[in-house]
């Protein structure tokens, strides 16, 4: 077979006809927002004074059907996937597992409240202390298993991410502080300064890992 | 620093993805080092100089002259 040398030449998005990981990282979006669409049904229901849907049932569903997808797109590329390096498949695996912890921690957040995603409703020790464990011993066999499996060029736009996020945290913080102290700001809270520390840490990373 | 690597993956018809897939990395690692936006590790320039049979000086060009100046 012939391929003519224009189209395998430079910045080629990948090899033509051959799978991709764009349509499995779709399905994940894909099912996020079915998720989100549940959700927004509930309360579009509850506004209405009907009566809405288990707060499970939505997630659960939007689960199936994205496992269900993920699950024919691969055994569709069986032999793609076997054609792997042991690297780059525990590599995606860590990304797999890190995306359905994120997935399983924003289900049983929305399923434990009234409130949202978002809040600061109480919320049972049980669940408080799963979500812990969840987040510090998941997401450190996920993280143990992507550094070992990801390569310089990827590592270099994380460690340059992780410094931006670092950045976006020290020097607001102490700024927050003083200005609190002096009456000139609301007191500081921890969760704005994590959501700007992690989204100049994504950016920093998606821009380096990507332009 | 300047590298040849776009020219001789061209010459084997080898597209980013074969390329990358040859090396172990990403496609995106691959695209940063042609472009010049990414310097690969010593590892990786190894690998890619047992890649393509040739010194690692052929491939990779840091612009330093200091042999044609006498030093």
């Amino acid at each position: 077979m012939t391929v003519s040398r224009e189209r395998k030449m430079a910045n080629d998005r990948k090899q033509g006809g051959a799978p991709g990981m764009g349509i499995p990282i779709a399905i994940g979006i894909g099912t996020a927002m079915l998720a989100g669409a549940f959700a927004g049904y509930n309360e579009s229901t509850v506004e209405a004074g009907g009566k809405p849907l288990a707060t499970w049932i939505g997630p659960l569903v939007a689960l199936a059907i994205g496992a269900a997808a993920i699950a024919y797109y691969f055994r569709r590329h069986a032999d793609w996937l076997r054609s792997w390096s042991p690297r780059k498949r525990l590599y995606w695996i860590s990304l797999l597992l890190a995306g359905a912890l994120g997935f399983v921690t924003a289900i049983l957040l929305q399923s434990t409240g009234t409130g949202g995603l978002f809040n600061d409703e109480a919320i049972s020790p049980a669940v408080a202390i799963l979500l812990s464990l969840l987040w510090t011993v998941g997401l450190m066999v996920s993280l143990i298993i992507y550094h070992r499996n990801v390569d310089d060029h990827e590592m270099l736009a994380y460690c340059r991410g992780g410094l931006a996020g670092f950045y976006a945290f020290i020097f607001p913080c102490p700024v927050w502080w003083v200005l609190a102290r002096a009456d000139l700001a609301p007191p500081v809270e921890a969760m704005p300064l994590f959501a700007l520390s992690l989204t100049a840490n994504a950016l920093a990373y998606l821009w380096f890992k990507f332009r | 620093m300047e590298n040849r690597l776009k020219v001789l993956r061209a010459m084997r018809n080898w597209s980013q993805a074969e390329l990358a897939d040859r090396l172990d990395v990403s496609r995106q690692a691959v695209n940063a080092i042609e472009t010049g936006k990414y310097d690969p590790s010593l590892p990786l320039a190894f690998k890619l100089a047992r890649l393509f049979e040739m010194p690692i000086e052929e491939i990779f060009d840091d612009g330093f002259k200091g042999a044609e100046n006498g030093e």
